[in-house]
């Protein structure tokens, strides 16, 4: 059950966990740390592409680990590669990649290489043409090609698409994101069941929950090595009682967002992204991710100071990634109401608590 | 196995065992009606209810079958402590001596005590209570007062204990008592358990009433009391580590997350009939649940590292301080979902009781500072 120790690490991981996928997570750890240190400095906004180490991703098959089918991995194996990469802040579209890579599979078309992005957006579909705008999509710009998700009524149409004119700005993070009108013959899309549409927005968020737990071991990791070096009154900051509880407080939402992701991982691994028992686990966990973000990141900034709110400064790449993920595939609160229907819903609220009745969606 | 059903301590033994326990817990409310509580482990004492868990199974799961246990393991028992919990069922009777008279005896105690009291509490008729806080020492532990002299044949016992909950009615109270002077170099040192009975000469029992008029607490007076050897628990002068060496299972269990699980459960299925109309509070409900679930999450993951022998004292020490806090803001939570809903009879009371039990949730069992502050030093900051 490698989906177990999928997450594992943290400040209080003693060592990595001993299994099957020991090796693949020492290869992350070693990419990531590369790449994070290759960073250009100063740094500058927006984001560049790191070509250099996504050449090595492509070279190591963990740019679409999930799609090769030579490869056997699942998503425990991809949960390691997104956070590892994560807690390095990574400036590469690995989690889009995957995502595009599912959905044209899923639509039966073919896929350039390289780097990829996802576009989802609710379209009009009207004489033959289907029409509309995505917004926030990541990496528009440098994607070799961009999987359109464009969600009708009674469908999702799905396409590649090449060359397109990307509106771009970038995200609280400094991550370029595009904007993309679309006006495209229905023939030239794929139609699809909704269902298809939620399940992208489920592994969405599902991408997002575990990266965000790799940015917040990072901003937890700097803000004990900074408490731990910076002196003020004659002493370090973390000999005092406020800082020690304040640390204590950001490990604790940490460990419970980690362990709810933990359960979607899981659910993932044991029945795929289709299954209820993922949509409940996702949705679970997403909430959490939402409520642990703002926590850790108000914390790990407080115990900076000034230092940490400048660009110079590692902790931002960490602290606004996360925030920018929670926004992503689904708000706090979207997520929040789809489970306080399901309960109000359920004539067993304890079993839904249990995971027993995960069956109440609407 | 599965991984999500392992998570959610739903593999198919557990499971089995789970719904069994809720079988249970429906013919037995029916049958000899008691009420759902809330913070039923500190306050719903129903002896005979005890001993009905006991006959049905449900009781000194952890203690081996030679000793009149079910023999089974840690998962186990926190799978039935949970549906206990949620079902608000009237558990404090046997509470602690199940939860740390047990433990502690398999342990450290000689095999005269464990083939004394083990089999009782598993039968559940045995009680007991915890002497460790007092009044100079509450957070700082380690600056008890009691002393425990020897004596031919034992020793004599002096001093007093505060907050002893349930020890009015326990048949044991172990005590934590100072054996040798202490060395302010290592407190930790020259202090010892003893197994006290109540009814020991010298031994003065009073009630501290709680805010809501409940008795629970107590001081406990000593006064030259005498416990003979065969009544030390462990070894003489190992009773800081003895106490405090089993604390992660304590800790993490379902009772600091769940303390108020009946009232948020029946809340959300009271107002079913008419759910709120206004999508806020739907989400509120969403997020507390979530809360919950995170928790649970957590602390069914220290529950197994615990039961491997692998550590996790400090993910233990968090889900104390994160599983107490829920516990406190759901009662707030809980509060707002209710406004302007008719209740029906029990609600209300539950609601009250929470509300009165809420500033406990956060101090017993040891003060969340002092945790966080173990969680610091587990971060490698102290």
């Amino acid at each position: 059950m490698s989906a177990l120790n999928a997450l594992a690490g943290g400040v209080f991981a003693t060592s990595a966990p001993e299994d099957d996928d020991t090796d693949l997570r020492r290869l992350v750890e070693e990419l990531g740390a590369w790449a994070f240190d290759a960073r250009p400095r100063p740094r500058s906004l927006p984001e560049q592409f790191d070509d250099a180490l996504w050449d090595q991703l492509e070279q190591t098959g963990l740019s679409r680990l999930t799609s090769t089918p030579d490869l056997e991995a699942g998503p425990s194996e991809l949960a390691i590669v997104l956070r590892g990469l994560a807690r390095h802040a990574a400036a590469v579209p690995i989690a889009e990649t995957e995502l595009a890579a599912w959905l044209a599979g899923r639509a039966g078309q073919s896929l350039p290489d390289g780097p990829l992005t996802v576009a989802i957006a609710d379209a009009d579909i009207d004489g033959g043409r289907i029409t509309g705008t995505a917004t926030e999509v990541p990496w528009a710009r440098i994607a070799h090609a961009v999987v359109l998700a464009a969600r009708t009524d009674k469908a999702v149409h799905v396409g590649v698409l090449r060359g397109l004119n990307v509106d771009e700005h970038y995200n609280v993070a400094g991550e370029p994101s595009g904007r993309l009108t679309f006006d495209i013959l229905a023939g030239d899309l794929t139609q699809l069941d909704p269902a298809v549409g939620h399940e992208l927005v489920r592994r969405g968020a599902w991408t997002r929950c575990v990266q965000i737990v790799g940015n917040l071991d990072a901003a937890a990791a700097l803000a004990v090595a900074h408490t731990r070096h910076r002196i003020q009154f004659g002493r370090p900051l973390n000999a005092f009682q406020s800082v020690q509880q304040a640390l204590a407080a950001m490990a604790g939402e940490i460990e419970r967002a980690r362990a709810a992701t933990t359960l979607a991982v899981a659910a993932a691994s044991d029945f795929g992204f289709a299954a209820h028992q993922t949509d409940y686990a996702v949705s679970v966990a997403k909430v959490v991710a939402g409520q642990a973000v703002p926590a850790v990141c108000t914390i790990a900034h407080q115990l900076h100071g000034a230092i940490g709110v400048t660009l110079e400064h590692p902790l931002p790449l960490f602290t606004m990634r996360s925030q920018s993920a929670i926004t992503d595939y689904g708000s706090t609160g979207w997520h929040a109401r789809r489970l306080g229907r399901m309960a109000f819903a359920s004539d067993k609220v304890w079993d839904v608590v249990v995971g027993n009745d995960v069956t109440g969606w609407e | 196995m599965q991984a999500f059903d392992a998570l959610c301590a739903n593999e198919p033994e557990l499971a089995k065992l789970r719904m069994s326990v809720r079988e249970f817990l429906d013919v037995d409310m029916v049958e000899h009606g008691w009420r759902p509580s809330v913070d039923s482990w500190m306050s719903s004492w129903d002896e005979e209810f005890s001993v009905r868990l006991a006959s049905a199974g449900f009781l000194g799961l952890t203690i081996p079958r030679q000793y009149g246990g079910q023999g089974l393991g840690h998962l186990h028992r926190y799978v039935v402590t949970e549906e206990l919990l949620a079902a608000g069922a009237p558990v404090a009777a046997h509470w602690i001596a199940d939860r740390q008279l047990a433990p502690a005896l398999l342990a450290y105690g000689s095999e005269e005590q464990r083939g004394q009291m083990l089999p009782a509490i598993a039968a559940g008729r045995l009680y007991s209570a915890i002497g460790m806080s007092e009044h100079g020492a509450g957070s700082d532990l380690a600056g008890i007062q009691t002393k425990a002299t020897l004596t031919s044949g034992g020793w004599i016992l002096n001093g007093t204990k505060v907050w002893t909950s349930g020890a009015h009615l326990a048949h044991t109270i172990v005590v934590l008592a100072r054996s040798s002077p202490a060395d302010p170099t290592n407190r930790h040192t020259g202090l010892s358990q003893f197994l006290v009975p109540r009814a020991s000469p010298g031994l003065t029992i009073s009630p501290v009433p709680a805010m809501s008029g409940e008795h629970h607490f107590n001081e406990v007076d000593f006064a030259d009391v005498f416990v003979p050897d065969a009544a030390v628990l462990g070894e003489i002068g190992d009773g800081w580590r003895q106490a405090t060496a089993e604390l992660s299972f304590e800790r993490s269990g379902p009772e600091r997350i769940l303390s108020t699980a009946r009232l948020i459960t029946a809340a959300i299925s009271a107002t079913r009939s008419e759910p709120p109309s206004d999508e806020r509070t739907v989400g509120q409900v969403g997020e507390l649940l979530a809360r919950l679930i995170s928790l649970r999450q957590l602390s069914i993951m220290v529950a197994r590292a615990l039961a491997d022998g692998r550590p996790a004292a400090n993910q233990a020490a968090l889900v104390k301080d994160l599983g107490t806090r829920f516990e406190q803001n759901s009662v707030d939570a809980i509060d707002e979902l209710l406004d302007g809903t008719t209740l029906d009879a029990d609600m209300p009371s539950m609601v009250d009781t929470a509300r009165l039990h809420q500033p406990m949730f956060t101090l017993r069992g040891g003060t969340n500072e002092v945790l966080r502050g173990l969680v610091a030093r587990g971060m490698g900051v102290r």
